[in-house]
């Protein structure tokens, strides 16, 4: 009985262990992610410009979006709304493609929701983001 | 209606006790609910020339910041017949400003009006609905016949520009004419028509319950649309990432779509000599004729052609298709495309689209293609031979297209052989595509003068097994190159000694030339072969055989016996690549030389 | 009636919010949401970004909560 008892123990801990190890790490580590980031990161350098603006702001979903353009003229609008669109379709299939490298489809809300407050924390002073009563400014 | 209504009239008299000169009228608060007014102030000027002036504050219940909105009209004779001519007309608000001027002539039972719009600015917050010195003129005949409202409009957009999500419009020169009646919630549009400048005419009528916003019924019809102006106007900013978003499109379209109960019951696109350029040279078509009629409750058959055109640089011949479309899927029997000297077929085409996804199945053949007009198209080193495939099964479900049966193009009196071909979104950023490849009797003779490596004589075989692409890159493979089993001569040119051994980095290749073997421009081999486990960047190397820390790449025999070890276990996978290309850059300008 | 329907809405929201909890790595993720964000924004400090939620700063907020209990 004390045998049963003691590899019982074994196998808790093991497996223990385990959860522990799988829970340090996220798999990020793949060639669709990589090539999401490339192409978000390239986005980066025209959008970045906007976000100083508030032309765009981060939304509390992960997202972004258009804030108050008035300051962009009317021709280019229509390029921002472009990039606005690809910038949130990325992101969509960012948050998409670590739910699944991580064998669980089902956690993409939950990763949309970890990225959406780590985007705000990380944003730049001045940028403009979605607080609970509308936008605010960091 | 009047919830609220404060009225402080004030009557100012002049020194003359007789003589009214003016009458001012106070309003403190008005408001019913959809609009709220205050501080209302009209003033009536009884002067030579009799003007009345209204100014007040005004604004939606939902709405935090009050509007300013004010005009001056003359008082005409007869004030029930005679127009009313209002100036100075100003409705301002943050982000707004309408100066405007208008008119308007009391009629039996209803007015005419003219409204003109002069330099006028608007945006909403976010700046996604605005326009800049907009200039326009509205015109419209009301007549009120029992609980029917009876319209006749016209509004000429003449100068100013636009933006109104998604689209953008520089410019002015746009019309819209509509005559029809509002009865209770349900507006009827007899007889419509926008005129587009420069990209055609709309003619539409129909029923909207504009309450419930219902449309029981419409039909529109475009006959003629220009589709270099439309293109960019009204198409490019609604395809977003798809496949036609950076596209060059000219010719003539007709459209006509009918509607009934907010669901689409036909439409009708035809193509007239149209052409479509990918700006990215992924694909064109040229000369596209169409016609392509649909109804939700009947079968139709749509026919498609094109004249030419290309398809990742392979070029299209003239091609004709003909289907059968049944309300959401489709079937046809043959399609055949032409593709360089021979023909890529479909055959049992059947398609459905359910739940926003495409399903489709289809057998497919590719009759034989040279090899030197596919390589030409793919700015690829010259291959000979011929390409040829067989796929008994395509599917396409869900953005994944999976194959059964094997394409074999018979190449360097070899063959390669394709088989279990998975394609994951084919016609996105980020294509993903696994195959397994069986390569038999590569002819190495062949292979080495058509990518420029130093001579070998002899006969290659390979295994690449779960080999995947991301964006037409390989990120994974098990590969594994060997000499072919059999009697055959095999020889190794000293260069080609060289760039083997170049491969594993900088200086190695230098080693034979320092040695007694640079006098031998050949050598006898009994077998060589290289093998890459390709994940996560790095290639895990081998060869045929291994030595204490190192593997066989090249087995010589006979004398001077050469044989090539490898010492890197490891290479990075973009290092390795771009040596194989320093090699072979390197060897096709000595050849230049 | 009502103790019955404040159990039965208990009830349902508690293994609801506990499986949630203990299933979703939610600090890996913060992690890699870290990574990434550094490596899209491309911000210098990547790394040390990235630490703030381990460093000691981060807990007190954490602890006193837990701690009486225990």
């Amino acid at each position: 009985m004390k045998k049963l008892l003691l590899s019982l123990l074994v196998v808790v801990t093991i497996f223990a262990a385990n959860g522990a190890v799988a829970a340090a790490d996220l798999e990020i580590n793949t060639p669709a992610i990589a090539a999401l980031k490339a192409s978000m990161q390239t986005r980066h350098g025209q959008l970045s410009p906007f976000y100083s603006s508030g032309a765009v702001g981060l939304t509390k979903d992960g997202m972004i979006a258009i804030k108050d353009a008035n300051a962009v003229p009317l021709k280019d609008r229509g390029a921002l709304n472009g990039l606005v669109s690809a910038e949130n379709a990325d992101r969509a299939n960012l948050y998409k493609e670590i739910a699944t490298a991580n064998g669980h489809p089902e956690w993409q809300g939950d990763i949309q929701n970890t990225f959406a407050g780590r985007w705000i924390d990380k944003a730049q002073g001045g940028w403009w983001y979605q607080g609970a009563g509308g936008w605010v400014k960091k | 209606m009047l919830r609220n209504a404060t009225i402080a009239c004030l009557l100012l008299l002049s020194q003359n006790v007789f003589a009214l000169s003016q009458i001012n009228i106070q309003i403190g608060a008005l408001s019913n609910e959809s609009i709220e007014a205050r501080n209302v102030n009209i003033n009536l000027n009884l002067k030579a020339v009799p003007t009345v002036t209204l100014k007040t504050e005004l604004k939606q219940p939902a709405d935090k910041a009050w509007a300013q909105a004010q005009m001056r009209c003359l008082l005409p004779v007869n004030l029930t017949q005679d127009v009313w001519n209002c100036t100075d007309g100003k409705f301002t608000a943050p982000r707004i400003n309408l100066p405007f001027a208008l008119e308007v002539t009391p009629q039996p039972k209803g007015f005419a009006a003219n409204l003109n719009l002069q330099g006028a600015n608007f945006s909403d917050e976010a700046g996604l609905h605005a326009a800049d010195k907009l200039t326009g003129h509205l015109a419209v005949v009301a007549r009120q016949d029992g609980d029917t409202l009876h319209f006749n409009s016209a509004l000429n957009w003449q100068s100013g520009e636009v933006f109104w999500q998604p689209l953008y419009f520089a410019n002015g020169g746009h019309e819209l004419q509509a005559a029809g009646s509002l009865r209770g919630d349900v507006l009827t549009l007899d007889n419509a028509t926008l005129k587009l400048d420069k990209v055609g005419d709309l003619k539409f009528s129909g029923q909207i319950d504009i309450k419930k916003y219902n449309i029981q019924r419409l039909n529109a019809d475009l006959p003629n649309l220009n589709l270099a102006e439309a293109y960019p106007l009204l198409f490019k900013p609604f395809l977003g990432k798809t496949l036609l978003n950076d596209a060059d499109l000219n010719g003539n379209a007709a459209l006509s779509v009918t509607v009934v109960d907010s669901q689409l019951k036909t439409f009708k696109i035809n193509l007239k000599d149209a052409n479509i350029d990918d700006k990215n040279h992924k694909f064109a078509f040229y000369n596209v004729n169409a016609d392509i009629p649909w109804s939700y409750d009947d079968a139709t058959k749509i026919s498609f052609s094109y004249e030419n055109g290309q398809l990742l640089n392979m070029p299209l011949g003239r091609t004709n298709i003909g289907t059968e479309v049944n309300r959401y899927s489709l079937v046809s029997p043959e399609i055949t495309l032409p593709i360089l000297d021979g023909a890529f077929k479909l055959s049992d085409i059947s398609a459905a689209h359910i739940n926003d996804n495409w399903y489709w199945h289809l057998r497919a053949s590719l009759t034989p293609i040279s090899m030197p007009d596919a390589s030409r198209a793919f700015k690829l080193p010259i291959m000979q031979g011929k390409a040829s495939a067989e796929i008994p099964l395509v599917t396409y479900s869900g953005g994944i297209l999976t194959t059964d049966g094997e394409i074999v193009l018979n190449v360097f009196d070899g063959q390669v052989k394709v088989t279990q071909l998975t394609m994951i979104n084919p016609l996105t950023d980020a294509p993903k595509l696994s195959a397994d490849l069986t390569m038999r009797n590569l002819d190495l003779g062949e292979l080495t003068r058509t990518f420029s490596f130093g001579a070998i004589e002899g006969k290659l075989d390979g295994d690449v097994q779960g080999l995947e692409m991301l964006n037409w890159k390989p990120v994974k493979m098990d590969a594994k190159l060997e000499s072919s089993p059999g009697k055959y001569t095999k020889k190794i040119s000293q260069r080609a000694v060289e760039n083997i051994s170049s491969l594993g980095g900088a200086g190695a290749g230098a080693a034979v030339e320092r040695s007694f073997l640079r006098f031998f421009k050949q050598f006898n081999y009994e077998k060589m072969g290289l093998s890459c486990k390709l994940h996560n960047d790095i290639c895990e190397m081998s060869g045929i055989g291994s030595t204490p820390g190192g593997y066989v790449i090249v087995k010589g025999s006979g004398i001077p016996s050469i044989t090539v070890l490898g010492y890197n276990q490891t290479v990075s996978w973009g290092e390795l690549i771009d040596r194989i290309k320093r090699v072979i850059d390197g060897n096709s300008k000595a050849i230049v030389k | 009636m009502k103790k019955w329907l404040v159990g039965l809405s208990l009830a349902a929201i508690l293994p609801a919010c506990v499986t949630i909890n203990i299933y979703f790595p939610a600090a890996a993720a913060e992690k890699a949401a870290d990574k990434i964000i550094d490596e899209v924004w491309q911000l210098k400090q990547g790394q040390e970004g990235a630490k703030p939620t381990d460093a000691p700063a981060g807990k007190p907020a954490d602890t006193p909560a837990d701690a009486p209990a225990k």
